[in-house]
């Protein structure tokens, strides 16, 4: 455990600041640390954070994926039209729309990893075209509600828990085996540290890289359905959010945006930092405007705090033949 | 004013004493002592590890001591970078290269200091003049000014990176084993050039692990080991023996190991008709159990390609026969499959075969993790015994497993990858220039090492810049020209003249 905390001191470092973050916000709102406040907070990290859990993959395989917006938006509305406000059908539709986001990331993982497409490029082609058929296919008007079940899912409690929460903790579990316990996880980091290397080392670079937009795009279509769940409907633009705090949760959590490092422990305190965020600024009496601001300048300040130790380590790593 | 005049004729150009540099726990220099004058080359000896590469880094201005002090001209000199290094007109070539891909020749070469016109933009015309009186002036190999860089080879690379040094037209310019990427020609270029630099007044300090360099063209050398100056000598006044004593501390009897044949009649790797790209057209052998088969020639005649190509990173046409079974390898994955496999240690350590800033432990159970999972879950009690195993087979230098594979020193960063080969069940090895810019004591160990692979049934296939090697630890040796096999050397036949002679034939005839 203390080699791995020597070797992750970005992810302790998002943990000491979701603490400060924490205490900080109890100070201006006296109130934040309360049971239901800090429930709430929960619940709304657990969406953040499940879209970055595909975010987190991709982005430490050297990738990133810009479709989740409309992955998520897509499955929010299939769903709402598909079921009409009934249990029953999320029986076949939730497996369906699973099944939806699975393709959309292998089309995404087999257009970078197969046929060179920069993922940027990749990713944001299939976002505007997902974005595209669903307006095509709802005409702009507004969907039924959502299923009883799903608002379970994502407002519902168990033993005093929020049920997404437990979603959540499962989903954590299962990404640190993933990455830390399998074999896959170590093809990523390596995949994502050199390519190169990679290639010449027997790693399947092509099937991580799919691999890695397959969950993202998993990810991003739970997300949506519980979204649903959560506001009650689906409606057009409710992914647009996720895209940003996404990838801000992944880089606050200590992963390298250039790839090769980072852990979803760390994206977990990601999501938590950025939602105490938006907590704290309105009772700093903020407005929506100056949370945008403060939420670019966090991502800022992360992202150079890792980029300086990663040029440290480069001074390092050229500092020692001899 | 004459005083001064007097004083700096006389005066070493540059003194170092007491110079000390830790990384964290790691000692890379303590208490070094260096002094060199103008107009000569100085050679800086010592083992992948003694501290070389961490003083010239110093002096270079990439890294900053931490005790003792450097004067130049008898004036302090403590760079804050390596611009403040050139603007003390020291400039220093690395292994690693510094060039920009997509940037052409003469853009690399004047990075950042490109000739300007009176707006402020790049005046083109006069740096393409300068850069041809450069490229005259010290007799460069063919380098056409504008072509890109990515076009190039390692050792035009190489020969660029140079140039780029030069450009900056430095008192002191420090060459970190600058010929170790460089064909035969070439390297005899940069010695010659070494010696104009000297007889332009200029100091010249040469890292270089081949001894015939430096016995042709240094004044003096400096001997580093475990990051201390173990002495300096006139370079007439010590012989070979001494030297190599003093770098590694010990008596080294031989370089080479004995070569008993161990090759049987069973063929490991069958090779028909095999062709990959321009420069590999149709090559015809076959590597047997237990033989170390050397690959040789003028480099750019299709080494490179027959390599990467039989381990399946590039594409390829012909017939490949692994023990008797036709295959076919489509990429290094399935190379590297099986009981059967094909592992290669690449040519370019740092890029094809590390991951630097991953653990020692990490690197070299990369291609067999599988084998560590149970029910899909890796045991890092099975992979922490093995990793032992192999850093104690392999006798690897590192603090502990977890230490970052890029702080080690090029030697030991060589034996991970050597371990990482051998932890694969592959028994056919390819070996590009295995001991390109490792230190002799490691070089020693590796020959050694081929040997007692080849003893335990392994097939080797072994390209190396240093023909020596070539002579000395392959049992055959095949010469390349053209892309084609041009002659298999045996026996007696095997020497540096008579591969040369194979090498370049048919160049002479054309």
């Amino acid at each position: 455990m203390s080699a791995f905390l020597a070797r992750n001191r970005l992810i302790v470092l998002a943990y000491a600041g979701m603490v400060l973050l924490l205490l900080v916000t109890a100070l201006f709102s006296p109130g934040f640390l309360s049971v239901s406040n800090m429930r709430s907070t929960v619940v709304l990290a657990a969406f953040v954070g499940i879209v970055a859990l595909g975010q987190t993959f991709v982005i430490i395989g050297g990738g990133i994926d810009l479709s989740v917006p409309w992955v998520l938006n897509s499955a929010a509305i299939i769903m709402a039209l598909l079921c009409g406000g009934q249990d029953l059908p999320l029986v076949w539709v939730m497996p369906l729309l699973l099944a939806g986001g699975a393709f959309i990331g292998l089309i995404n993982g087999i257009g970078v990893a197969q046929f060179g497409v920069p993922p940027i490029i990749m990713t944001l082609a299939t976002n505007v075209i997902l974005q595209g058929l669903i307006l095509v296919l709802t005409g702009g008007s507004p969907t039924p509600s959502a299923p009883a079940l799903i608002q379970f899912l994502s407002v519902g409690r168990l033993g005093g828990f929020p049920v997404i929460a437990l979603i959540w903790l499962a989903l954590t579990l299962v990404a640190t085996l993933l990455l830390s316990k399998a074999a896959f996880g170590r093809h990523l980091y390596a995949l994502g540290t050199s390519a190169t290397v990679a290639e010449f080392s027997g790693v399947p670079t092509a099937r991580t890289t799919i691999l890695t937009y397959v969950i993202s795009g998993l990810t991003a279509a739970f997300a949506g359905m519980l979204l649903t769940g959560y506001s009650g409907q689906a409606y057009l633009g409710m992914g647009d959010a996720y895209l940003f705090t996404s990838i801000a949760a992944v880089a606050i959590g200590g992963a390298s945006i250039l790839g090769g490092s980072g852990h979803y422990l760390g994206t977990v305190a990601g999501a938590m930092v950025l939602t105490i965020l938006t907590g704290l600024l309105p009772a700093l009496n903020l407005s929506s405007g100056a949370l945008l601001i403060v939420y670019g300048a966090v991502i800022l300040l992360t992202v150079s705090i890792g980029s300086e130790t990663f040029a440290g380590l480069g001074g390092r790593l050229r500092g020692k033949e001899g | 004013m004459s005083g001064e005049l007097f004083e700096s004729a006389c005066m070493d150009l540059v003194t170092v004493n007491g110079l000390s540099k830790r990384y964290g726990g790691i000692v890379a220099l303590s208490e070094a002592t260096f002094s060199a004058r103008a107009g000569e080359v100085h050679a800086l000896l010592g083992e992948n590890g003694a501290g070389k590469s961490t003083f010239i880094q110093i002096l270079s201005g990439a890294v900053r001591h931490d005790g003792g002090s450097i004067l130049v001209d008898g004036q302090d000199y403590r760079p804050a970078n390596p611009d403040a290094a050139q603007a003390r007109g020291i400039a220093a070539v690395f292994q690693e290269l510094s060039l920009i891909p997509d940037l052409s020749v003469e853009q690399n070469i004047w990075f950042r200091h490109e000739p300007r016109t009176w707006l402020g933009t790049v005046n083109r015309t006069e740096m393409r003049r300068k850069t041809l009186a450069l490229l005259e002036k010290y007799s460069f190999p063919a380098l056409r000014p504008d072509q890109e860089l990515r076009r190039l080879t390692l050792a035009e690379r190489q020969i660029v990176e140079i140039a780029k040094g030069l450009a900056k037209d430095p008192r002191i310019l420090i060459l970190d084993e600058a010929t170790s990427a460089l064909p035969a020609r070439e390297a005899e270029w940069l010695l010659k050039l070494t010696r104009q630099l000297a007889s332009e007044g200029r100091l010249v300090i040469f890292i270089s692990h081949r001894m015939a360099e430096v016995r042709a063209i240094a004044d003096r050398l400096t001997i580093f080991r475990n990051g201390s100056t173990v002495a300096a000598h006139e370079a007439n006044a010590v012989s070979d023996n001494e030297i190599v004593t003093q770098m590694i501390g010990r008596h080294l009897d031989r370089l080479y190991p004995e070569r008993v044949s161990t090759a049987t009649d069973r063929i490991a790797l069958g090779v028909k008709g095999f062709s990959s790209g321009s420069r590999l057209s149709g090559v015809d052998f076959a590597l047997r159990e237990g033989e170390v088969l050397g690959v040789g020639g003028l480099q750019g005649h299709g080494q490179r390609e027959l390599f990467q190509a039989l381990f399946g990173a590039t594409r390829a046409s012909g017939s490949i026969e692994l023990w008797g079974k036709p295959v076919s390898i489509g990429n290094p994955r399935q190379a590297l499959t099986g009981k059967d496999g094909i592992a290669l240690v690449p040519e370019d350590r740092r890029g094809q075969g590390l991951l630097l800033t991953k653990s020692v432990r990490e690197n070299l159970t990369l291609s067999v993790i599988k084998r560590f999972t149970e029910n899909g879950l890796l045991s890092r009690q099975k992979e922490a015994a093995l990793v032992k195993e192999m850093v104690d087979f392999l006798r690897i230098k590192a603090g502990t497993p977890e230490q970052l594979a890029g702080t080690l020193s090029g030697g030991n960063q060589q034996k991970v990858i050597f371990g990482k080969m051998l932890l694969t069940q592959a028994r056919v090895l390819l070996l590009y220039d295995p001991t390109r810019g490792v230190d002799v004591g490691t070089k020693g160990e590796i020959f050694q090492l081929m040997r007692d692979l080849a003893a335990r049934g392994y097939a080797i296939l072994f390209h190396s810049s240093d023909m020596p090697e070539l002579v000395h630890v392959a049992d055959r040796v095949l010469v390349v020209r053209n892309g084609r096999i041009a002659a298999t050397l045996e026996g007696d036949h095997i020497s540096e003249e008579e591969i040369l002679r194979a090498a370049m034939l048919e160049t002479r005839a054309a």
